[in-house]
């Protein structure tokens, strides 16, 4: 066993953090996706792993990583805007099983098309050019990918608070999540709507998957598992509640790094452990509050 | 009447129908399971296409006893259950004797105690402990090799080359212990001191979590026995925060994926083992016609997973032709523990006693961003099987790996 010592704390601490971000970012559009549409996007991973390959591909056309950045997100937000509105606007009025089942169609689909156009083997997304090595604080070390992720996890966070919450798009959007027939019957065009929220929703995964593509094995399976970890977050953070998806995302960023320092073997299976506890305690989750934004 | 005469016609049809089946089924025929979707389907595809191209060649050649070879493939999904129904159809229903493939050393080790129990003959193409002790049951052949057999190589070359502390990350399955059994055991052989190691449970993606851990302890190495997504993942978040730039990372099995997918962090302080590469054609010329093959049709160079089902396709065929028949097990096993062959490499076989592949190991170093397309590798080192693979009597024991005490285990 090693010394536990305060450096290690705070470094465990920050590489916590950075996962959590990530989570954060996932759980977020997931739970702007459920809260506005009442929609399981089980196909929520496939939209993080297309970020990766979207910036992947941005950035071998472009050659510039901010670029290929902002591209993978406004490509693949796109993308997902098409999905919902050809295939998934259909099915609103029907069986609540039916959008599920749709966006499992698409979990499955869309990494097979993925595997036909790049093959199997992952893709090399490198490290923008100042962002490698860490900053020294003290005997801490903080790696300035990880950092640029938090602040970027930040600054998107508050923009998206800003836009729910003051301005009149956003005001629309909250208005159709707590009643979207009122919504409607006051002139607004709620189809409309719910697509730019689902957009927003995929947008964000697929921004974590563009932050992520730089540090993990880029193929088309990516994003199973993180699927079942983002409805972890979720369900932890309270169905719809985006303030308990980032409470959530940022707890099992925690739980996963600090397990993983005295226990490696139990790093996967704590999430659910602690997800079950939660559960247990709070039923709804920590802010279960169906459609709230 | 004319109702009666067609039906005449369609029952007549369909006998001949399944007579021609039948008889196409006389043919010699390789049954391989695969994990074709999952995390490893490169691989896995990776074999299948080694052991067509096998099947092919032996086509070309008139194939075995005047009829043409055929390779039936199916899904494992990376799971023993499924892996073992999969092979229970082959065996059971379709009437096949001889198997092979999965690509996980556990599931090479059931699916082994089950061919000896049904008394299929079955070629397992990826690194498996099968030959070891009670597994050792007779059906089982490898052309992946003994789990140590690379760890040892690359050990004794990193305690020779890179220093002598080390520190090992684990997968925390059977091959990650048998690759760290290994390490441990030429560690006290050739005075090395080990750190500390870290268990870390398959399809981890974040490995940033220990390396606070790893940086306090400073080893000269850090071995990472992890394969596939999870070594994929490490080298590139161990590279972002320049920890290769600190020590030397050694992969004790290693794939020209995981360097492509790495691209420039697979550096000149990254090395690792594989039982083959293809840049070897230049040393072993015999090797070009089946990376001329591959590249024909993929259009990319094979790796040692295609060279594993293309040998072990290869060995079974041609045993087949000289032992004279394709579904007498009992005479294949004969002919295969007496054959010796020189495929893409240099001489090698099946060792009697246990079936282990007399397979060398190359030792590899990555090229980083100077690799040129395909090219992600220098090879370093050949190290012969006699320099690895431990006695008949030892590995009958399970000796000396099998004995050691595994920190946390």
């Amino acid at each position: 066993m090693f010394d536990l010592s305060w450096e290690i704390v705070a470094m465990q601490m920050i590489f916590g953090l950075a996962l959590g971000c990530v989570y954060v970012l996932m759980a977020g559009g997931l739970s702007i996706i459920f809260g506005l549409l009442d929609v399981v996007n089980f196909a929520h991973g496939t939209f993080y792993m297309l970020g990766a390959y979207a910036i992947f591909v941005a950035v071998s056309l472009c050659g510039n990583f901010w670029l290929g950045l902002v591209s993978a997100v406004v490509i693949v937000a796109l993308v997902g805007g098409v999905i919902e509105w050809l295939l998934l606007k259909p099915l609103y009025k029907r069986d609540p099983l039916y959008p599920l089942l749709l966006t499992f169609g698409v979990s499955i689909c869309i990494p097979d098309i993925i595997k036909i156009c790049f093959g199997l083997i992952g893709k090399v997304v490198p490290y923008p050019s100042g962002l490698m090595g860490a900053y020294m604080w003290g005997p801490v070390m903080i790696p300035k990918y990880r950092l640029f992720i938090i602040v970027l996890t930040l600054v998107v966070l508050i923009s998206l608070w800003l836009f729910l919450n003051k301005s009149n798009l956003g005001m629309i959007i909250r208005a159709s999540t707590r009643d979207s027939l009122m919504t409607q019957v006051l002139g607004i065009n709620v189809s409309r709507i719910w697509t730019i929220g689902f957009m927003i929703g995929i947008g964000l995964a697929a921004l974590a998957g563009a932050v992520a593509a730089p540090m993990v094995a880029s193929i088309p399976d990516m994003g199973v598992e993180m699927t079942i970890e983002c409805f972890v977050v979720v369900v932890i953070g309270g169905l719809g509640s985006l303030g308990g998806a980032i409470i959530g995302g940022l707890l099992i960023g925690q739980v996963i790094s600090f397990v993983a320092l005295f226990a490696p073997s139990w790093s996967n299976v704590a999430i659910f452990m602690v997800m079950a506890i939660i559960l247990i305690i709070r039923p709804r989750g920590l802010f279960g509050e169906e459609g709230r934004l | 009447m004319k109702r009666t005469y067609w039906f005449g016609v369609l029952l007549s049809l369909s006998i001949l129908v399944f007579s021609m089946g039948s008889a196409m089924a006389d043919g010699a025929r390789l049954g391989i399971v695969v994990p074709l979707t999952g995390p490893y389907g490169t691989y896995a595809e990776e074999m299948k296409r080694g052991c067509e191209i096998a099947a092919a060649e032996i086509n070309a050649t008139g194939g075995v006893l005047g009829k043409p070879v055929e390779i039936i493939t199916r899904d494992s999904e990376l799971n023993a259950g499924i892996a073992l129904r999969r092979f229970k159809e082959m065996v059971q229903e379709d009437g096949i004797k001889t198997i092979g493939g999965t690509l996980s050393g556990g599931i090479s080790t059931v699916v082994n105690e089950w061919a000896c129990k049904n008394k299929a003959l079955y070629m397992t193409f990826c690194h498996t402990s099968f030959p070891l002790g009670k597994e050792n049951c007779g059906y089982g052949f490898t052309t992946g090799i003994i789990p140590y057999m690379s760890g040892v190589a690359v050990a004794k070359y990193s305690f020779e080359n890179l220093g002598k502390t080390w520190m090992n990350i684990s997968a925390d399955y059977r091959w990650g212990h048998d690759e760290l059994a290994a390490w441990l055991v030429t560690s006290d052989k050739m005075g090395g001191k080990f750190l500390g190691n870290i268990y870390t449970p398959l399809g981890t993606r974040d490995f940033s979590a220990y390396i606070p851990q790893i940086m306090a302890k400073k080893p000269d190495i850090l071995v990472l026995s992890l394969f596939g997504t999870d070594l994929t993942s490490a080298i590139k978040q161990f590279a972002e925060m320049g920890l290769s730039k600190r020590l030397k990372i050694v992969c004790p099995k290693t794939a020209m994926a995981i360097a492509k997918e790495c691209g420039a962090a697979y550096d000149e302080n990254v090395y690792g083992a594989v039982t083959w590469y293809w840049t070897v054609q230049d040393y072993y010329p015999k090797a070009r016609k089946f990376v001329n093959a591959y590249m024909k049709l993929y259009k990319t160079p094979p790796d040692a997973d295609a060279d594993s089902g293309y040998v072990a396709t290869m060995a079974l065929f041609e045993a087949m032709r000289k032992a004279g028949t394709v579904d007498d097990v009992d005479k294949l096993i004969e002919t295969l523990e007496g054959q010796v062959w020189q495929y893409n490499k240099g001489p090698e076989g099946f060792r009697p006693c246990d079936h282990a592949r007399t397979s060398s190991v190359f030792v590899v170093q990555g090229k980083g961003a100077k690799a040129e397309g395909w090219d992600v590798f220098k090879v370093i080192s050949e190290v012969p099987y006699w320099q690895t693979l431990e006695s008949c009597e030892n590995n009958a024991k399970d000796y000396p790996y099998g004995q050691v005490k595994l920190p946390g285990k």
